[in-house]
């Protein structure tokens, strides 16, 4: 619960609102308090008296009456109402909605037809009939008011309800015998209760529109009540002449509503998280780079060669150094490895590279990114677009989330085409015919005018090294594409990729946490921890020969080649949250053979041409390591 | 970032686009052609069949389709020849016989004589006229007095009546009066009401539901041709949107102009016309039960509204506080000796501690707006706040029109104290005689609502209706006035003067006195 | 498809069967009655029984309900009493005119709302964005009543720019120009609530979908920013849009009937709202199942879309 108030109060939109809202309701409660003048008595001598007159702080309506005393009672009258009204109609709205997704079936078809009806009924027409039954008055309107929103809170209501009522903990409750009373009462309700306010959050402002929409039609309060609604009604005859009387309450409505909505929307961003509407940010076209100093110049070896390469993220006052000075290159027609646990910062060293790490909160705060000479960070966008798949391509993890769910393989394809060269519709399907063959998927002529989700899983990674491959790049980032595949598929991608590698002279930086995959597939190996590469060499000699202890240990992980998914949290403990990160070697804390100078300052990467370990007390033999 | 400079250019020729729109639109408030008198009415006809409808609005269009037998002189309720050319009287009063106007057609081309007279008032009157069905006819009752048409000759058609009626010739101007082709009627059935055809000034060109009803000049009009080519009556329920076209010139002649409206009209542009009419404004006092059994307590409300605010504040001067039950307009029936009960809260405390009504709850029936109720909601919240001020504790409930009329007709017993109502009438005789009869109560099928009994007003209408003499009915009217001011069966309130406003371009042009529009002789340049 | 259409449109017809019941109940509970109306201040309760009678309205409520059904079947809506004129004409002419103001108005609202939402979410925290929520929560809060009164004395009275109301002009033709400067102002303020609605949803499902995986995807292959917002992202996120469009129709519709009443549009839901006061029984019942019908209708069309954007729908 306070998270939620903290949640709300960082949100300053939110905050506004609520403050203003806060403000209102509280001048509403404390009204018979204040030394108003009475908002009933008429003085049709002194009508229509301007704002500021003496007396009457804004000014006299159409029978003489003071409008601040009408306005605060009209407050008053008017946020009960909406109140009352938003409480009534979500009542009923999460009984009806609870009731047809809890029990399904007849009763659910029944009721949903229900609600269907009254939706299909012009809602205005409705209120104005219910009104026209029940006579005239502000607590029939309000009826009215409640009844029209009813629908709106039911499919809300029952849509949840429908997702909750399958899950596991409402099966238990069911088997425990609990009645369906209980459970709806025990299990549903708390899990819908946050949905019903945001409904109810996002409502008061209509409902009260909706009560002054009715005053406007002549179905509102009875005289001499003043309601905001019936006031704005009562003054509209005289808007031409007397804009004032009208603007009054027109101003106070417009205050409520949007100070609600305000508060409203903070109240949804702060109660569902899941709904995040906005209260996180999406990532802009290339991740921000803010340079602290000067880029590194490049030191001529390798086809994309990363220098210094530094990538934090931003989050409210945190900074968290994803990738704390990279330095990495790959040579043409090599593949080049990065190995670490999740959180290690190898993806976000190869998203770096192309300005695709998520901004905000991404930022690349130093170093640079060469590709055949050319700094990529902080180049202009234009330059980074025209680059991206052309010159450096990526393949992702996940090609069910990867591949736009809506469009045809074969049109994304066409596209990863058509973003850099104009190519015609019959050559476009040609060629992604073409690309499709040359990832081996059977039936390509066919397959291409598949959906993402009519493909299995190996099928759609295929199709993702396909768009990788469409303009010939001369370097593929493949961010772990095998970890969602099964062990036989996996095998097959992992084929492709190396044919694929030696054919066309492809340099392929390849990440990953499992050194099965590495050892088959890589040239050269770089292991990550905490952001920092830690180890670096040959393939061959690293797997032979591991020297920091880290990757001894995640070596350990491995018993053999193309073990599949290996759990690398057989290391005890937990990699450091980078934002805190310790002073000396990272890995001390879960290292055993860590000294007190690991822990002093920074340990530089000892290289010597081809291998290199960021380690003070570096492993000696393999055979050492073995034991 | 690239998108957001495409967008903004996307948003200034847009923009630029939406320029260049309204100057070529500029003209959308380009004026009304000359020669075509453009009216903003308060609502869309129900029919333009006079013997169907009981609206105004209605009428303003109806009298310058048709004509009846007689009509009102211009400027007064006194009654003239029309279609007739003249009329005898039997000397019991029962035997009305008009000579008719020779040569009149009808706009269809049939031609107006003594068996199209007994055609209309058969129709209305004879359930088992075949078409009678084209009803129902609402104001029927203005002829139950007639027992037969007979035609005489041709151009001769004589009223049998089953006793004297004073009213008759009155009721005969009236638009329930006016004289419809038989042709037409028989041509359309029900659906004559939107195919209407008449004897009068304009034709009927055309009805486009909830835009206009178009009307064009009869050049062949026995009474000379109309200097308009056409009226257009555009129906604008909206006061404010009246208001607007107005002011924006889309029409040329506004009627009932709201009060709060008429300081917008105040420059030459505009010239604003006001006409006293026949009409008064009054609350129905409840004197079956309650406070208002008592006749102290029913003029201690007389005393204690301030008529004097509602008519010059309320209703900005529109009206003039009422006397009476009987409106100045029927000048030779009422009485000049009356003086409007005076604002005194004083004195209403008095009767009212007299009474033993101190404190007394009134349930008040308001409506939102009907037929001649002028501004009801304000002048309802301005009476409860006076009403209150000498004691009374005042609930208003309020009503629309048709389910205020449901509630307020069949009587006040068990509901109400008080009710808002105003009527129109043509004649002295109406309003009276079916609200304020003993015998006119709503289980009797009249309009006294209130349950008013005394039986030297009953005594003095009956004898007022029959009586063939006009100043001996006044005699009897004036002494009912004064008998029923002094019972208070009702607050009077007030005497509505019909408004309208005309643009500068349009000249000759009068309100009448019985709240018709008259458009024959007016001029638009 | 098709099979799924019918199956909709079968559907369909409980609910618009239930439609005719709460229209009939409603009509038939509401006190006052047409004979009331249709004679006006002279109606004494012994005229009024017996129009009524003549009417057909002393007959049991269960009969009166399926005489009325029957006939509607065989397509008769019966005749107006307030109007004298058969149900169906006036409704089919009167909906006409608000189809094109609130289709106008609903089609502006669906492309603003949309492309607000869009620009907003793609510049969000900038200075577009800012002005787009503050001029939507703006658009959201005022009546448009109100909206409507303010712009005819701004824009018609004042410069004069668009004709205060009506549909077509009282005289003069009847083109496609003046319909324009006829419809731009209604429609507008129509337009604004649904617009404000529609593009605080854009907005959130946009920037719900610029987080996903696939738009990434689409910036690594070097697709343009502008294809990755208004191809990739926006396509996703029609997929949540498209539903609420369904639902603002609904209201778009709902709420013409303040704007019909303000700018004198002679639009089927002012009709309805006269009908109502009037007891004009069969003219509201005729016209709220026709209209009921069309939104019924129009929300099966917004399912077939739905299932044609998205593939993942079984249909």
């Amino acid at each position: 619960m306070t998270d939620f108030f903290k949640l709300l109060a960082r949100n300053r939109l939110a905050l506004a609102g609520g403050i203003v809202l806060a403000a209102v309701v509280l001048l509403a409660l404390v009204t018979p308090l204040l030394p108003l003048a009475d908002p009933d008595v008429t003085d049709t001598s002194n009508r229509f008296r301007p704002v500021f007159s003496e007396g009457a702080l804004l000014g006299t309506d159409h029978l003489g009456r003071d409008l601040l005393s009408r306005l605060l009672w009209g407050t008053r009258l008017s946020l009960a109402v909406g109140f009352a009204a938003a409480i009534a109609a979500a009542t009923i709205g999460a009984a009806i909605g609870i009731i047809a997704g809890y029990y399904g079936g007849r009763t659910d078809n029944i009721l949903m037809r229900g609600v269907d009806m009254l939706m299909a009924f012009p809602y205005i027409l409705l209120a104005l009939a219910i009104v026209a039954a029940l006579g005239p008055g502000l607590f029939n309107a309000l009826i009215a008011v409640a009844t029209v929103n009813v629908p709106f809170f039911a499919r809300n209501i029952r849509g949840i309800t429908v997702g909750i009522a399958n899950k596991e903990f409402v099966d238990a409750a069911r088997l425990s015998g609990l009645s369906h009373t209980q459970i709806i009462l025990s299990e549903i309700l708390p899990n819908v209760i946050p949905v019903i306010v945001i409904a109810m959050s996002t409502t008061i402002g209509w409902m009260i529109l909706e009560t002054a929409g009715l005053s406007f039609l002549g179905l509102g309060s009875q005289p001499p009540q003043a309601d905001l609604g019936s006031m704005l009604g009562e003054a509209r005859s005289a808007l031409i002449s007397n804009p004032h009387t009208s603007i009054v309450p027109g101003v106070m409505i417009l205050v409520i509503v949007m100070s609600i909505n305000l508060l409203g929307d903070g109240v949804r961003d702060a109660l569902d998280p899941h709904l995040k509407s906005g209260a996180l940010s999406r990532p802009m076209a290339a991740t921000r780079v803010a340079r602290q100093s000067a880029a590194p110049k490049p030191a001529g070896n390798g086809l994309l060669e990363v220098r210094a390469l530094e990538s934090q993220f931003h989050v409210k006052n945190r900074v968290y150094r994803a990738v704390g000075g990279v330095d990495l290159y790959v040579e043409k027609g090599e593949c080049l490895g990065i190995i670490g646990e999740s959180g290690s910062g190898k993806s976000v060293t190869a998203l770096s590279v192309m300005g695709l790490v998520a901004s905000p909160p991404g930022v690349v705060t130093g170093g640079a990114a060469y590709y055949d000479g050319e700094d990529m960070i902080g180049a202009p966008y234009r330059r980074l677009r025209d680059m991206r798949g052309r010159n450096v391509a990526y393949i992702f993890q996940d090609p069910l989330a990867t591949l736009h769910p809506l469009y045809r393989i074969g049109d994304q394809l066409v596209e990863a085409i058509r973003a850099h060269r104009t190519i015609g519709k019959a050559g476009g399907r040609a060629k992604a015919i073409e690309l499709l063959k040359a990832v081996r998927i059977p039936n390509a002529e066919k397959r291409i005018s598949d959906y993402p989700h009519e493909m299995s899983g190996g099928m759609r990674q295929r199709v993702g090294i396909a768009m990788a491959l469409a303009n010939d790049p001369d370097i593929i980032i493949a961010d772990e594409p095998t970890t969602a595949l099964d062990v036989t598929v996996q095998a097959q991608v992992l084929t492709i990729l190396d044919d694929l590698r030696r054919s066309r002279g492809l340099a392929i930086v390849f990440i990953t946490h499992d050194f099965g995959v590495v050892a088959q597939l890589c040239d050269r190996v770089a292991v990550m921890y905490a952001g920092r590469v830690v180890e670096e060499g040959r393939t061959a000699d690293i797997l032979e020969t591991p020297r920091h202890p880290y990757t001894r240990r995640l070596m350990a992980c491995v018993p053999e080649l193309g073990g599949g998914k290996r759990r690398l949290e057989a290391i005890a403990g937990l990699p450091p949250v980078v934002d805190n990160l310790p002073k000396g070697c990272a890995f001390a804390e879960r290292c055993l053979k860590a000294k007190g100078e690991c822990r002093k300052g920074d340990i530089p990467l000892v290289s010597d041409g081809t291998r290199g370990v960021r380690c003070l007390f570096p492993e000696s033999t393999s055979r050492e390591a073995a034991e | 970032m690239s998108l957001f400079h495409a967008t903004r250019r996307g948003m200034l020729a847009a923009g630029t686009a939406l320029a260049l729109t309204l100057g070529t639109l500029g003209s959308a408030g380009a004026q009304t052609p000359p020669g075509v008198l453009i009216v903003g009415q308060i609502a869309e006809p129900k029919a333009l069949d006079p013997a169907a409808v009981t609206a105004v609005n209605d009428f303003r269009i109806l009298m310058n389709v048709y004509d009846g037998l007689v009509r009102y002189k211009d400027g007064t309720l006194e009654v003239e020849p029309a279609l007739a050319t003249g009329w005898e009287i039997s000397e019991d009063g029962t035997e009305y016989t008009f000579s008719l106007r020779d040569g009149v057609t009808f706009h269809d081309g049939s031609t107006f004589d003594a068996e199209a007279v007994k055609f209309n008032f058969d129709r209305m009157l004879d359930e088992s006229h075949p078409y009678h069905d084209t009803g129902p006819f609402p104001l029927a009752f203005f002829f139950s007095a007639v027992e037969g048409v007979e035609v005489i000759d041709p151009m001769t058609v004589r009223f049998t009546l089953n006793a004297p009626y004073a009213p008759f010739l009155s009721n005969l101007a009236y638009p329930t009066g006016l004289i419809v082709s038989p042709a037409a009627v028989m041509e359309h059935g029900a659906e004559f009401g939107r195919n209407p055809s008449g004897t009068g000034p304009f034709t009927f060109a055309e009805w486009r539901s909830n835009e206009a009803v178009v009307i064009e000049a009869n050049a062949d009009y026995w009474d000379g041709a109309p200097k308009l080519q056409a009226v257009v009556f555009r129906p604008i329920t909206d006061a404010n949107t009246r208001t607007a076209e107005m002011l924006a010139g889309g029409i040329d002649l506004m009627v009932e102009v709201p009060p709060v409206a008429l300081s917008q009209f105040e420059g030459d542009a505009y010239t604003v016309h006001e006409q006293a009419g026949p009409h008064v404004w009054f609350l129905i006092l409840n004197a079956k039960e309650g406070p208002f059994a008592d006749k102290r307590v029913r003029q201690a409300a007389n005393y204690a509204i301030n008529k004097e605010a509602i008519v010059n504040d309320v209703l900005e001067g529109t009206a003039e506080v009422a006397a009476g039950p009987t409106p100045p307009a029927f000048a030779w029936a009422y009485n000049p000796d009356l003086e409007p009960y005076p604002y005194d809260p004083e004195k209403a405390r008095a009767l009212i501690s007299e009474a033993g009504a101190e404190g007394a709850e009134l349930t008040f029936y308001v409506t939102e707006g009907g037929s001649g109720m002028l501004d009801p909601v304000a002048m309802g919240t301005a009476m409860q706040a006076d009403l209150e001020a000498v004691g009374f504790d005042v609930k208003i409930e309020t009503y629309e029109w048709n389910t205020f009329l449901g509630n307020v007709n069949p009587g006040l017993e068990g509901k109400a104290d008080m009710a808002q109502m105003a009527w129109m009438t043509n004649d002295p005789d109406t309003l009276p005689f079916l609200a304020l009869r003993t015998a006119a109560w709503p289980d009797q099928g009249g309009f006294n609502s209130g349950y008013y009994s005394n039986p030297k007003v009953d005594e003095l209408l009956e004898a007022a209706r029959v009586a063939t003499d006009q100043d001996e009915r006044a005699r009897l009217y004036k002494e009912m006035q004064t008998i029923v001011q002094e019972d208070a069966p009702w607050v009077f309130v007030a005497n509505w003067k019909q408004n309208a406003v005309t643009s500068d371009r349009v000249e000759s042009f009068s309100l009448q006195p019985s709240f018709f529009l008259l458009l024959d002789d007016v001029v638009k340049n | 498809m098709t099979g799924y259409i019918v199956k909709r449109l079968l559907s369909a017809i409980p609910v618009l069967l239930g439609i005719t019941v709460i229209v009939f109940l409603i009509m038939a509970l509401i006190p006052g009655d047409p004979a009331t109306a249709i004679l006006g201040s002279y109606a004494t309760p012994e005229n009024v029984e017996k129009l009524n009678r003549d009417l057909g309205l002393d007959k049991p409520l269960v009969q009166q309900y399926f005489i009325w059904l029957g006939n509607m079947l065989q397509g008769d809506f019966g005749t107006s009493f307030a109007l004298n004129r058969p149900v169906l004409d006036e409704v089919l002419e009167r909906f006409n005119a608000t189809l094109f103001l609130a289709g106008t108005a609903f089609v502006l609202s669906a492309i603003l709302g949309v492309v607000a939402g869009v620009i907003s979410a793609a510049n969000q925290y900038g200075w577009a964005d800012k002005t787009i929520t503050f001029a939507v929560l703006l658009g959201i809060s005022i009546p448009s009543f109100f909206l409507g009164m303010t712009m005819i004395l701004f824009f018609a009275v004042n410069l004069r720019w668009f004709p205060v109301s009506g549909m077509w002009p009282i005289y003069g033709d009847r083109t496609v120009g003046v319909l324009i400067t006829h419809l731009t102002m209604p429609a507008l303020a129509l337009a604004v609530v649904a617009t404000g609605v529609i593009a605080r949803l854009s907005r959130s499902a946009m920037l719900e979908v610029l987080r996903q995986d696939f738009i990434r995807t689409a910036r690594a292959k070097g697709v343009h920013e502008r294809g990755v917002i208004w191809r990739h992202a926006l396509k996703a996120a029609m997929v949540a849009i498209i539903p609420v469009l369904g639902i603002q129709a609904g209201f778009v519709l709902s709420g013409a009937v303040y704007i019909e009443i303000v700018f004198q549009w002679p639009g089927v839901g002012r009709m309805l709202v006269d009908a109502i006061l009037k007891r004009d029984i069969l003219l509201v019942q005729g016209g709220v199942v026709f209209v009921a019908a069309c939104y019924v209708l129009f929300n099966i069309a917004v399912d077939v879309a739905q299932s044609l954007l998205d593939p993942r729908i079984k249909t």
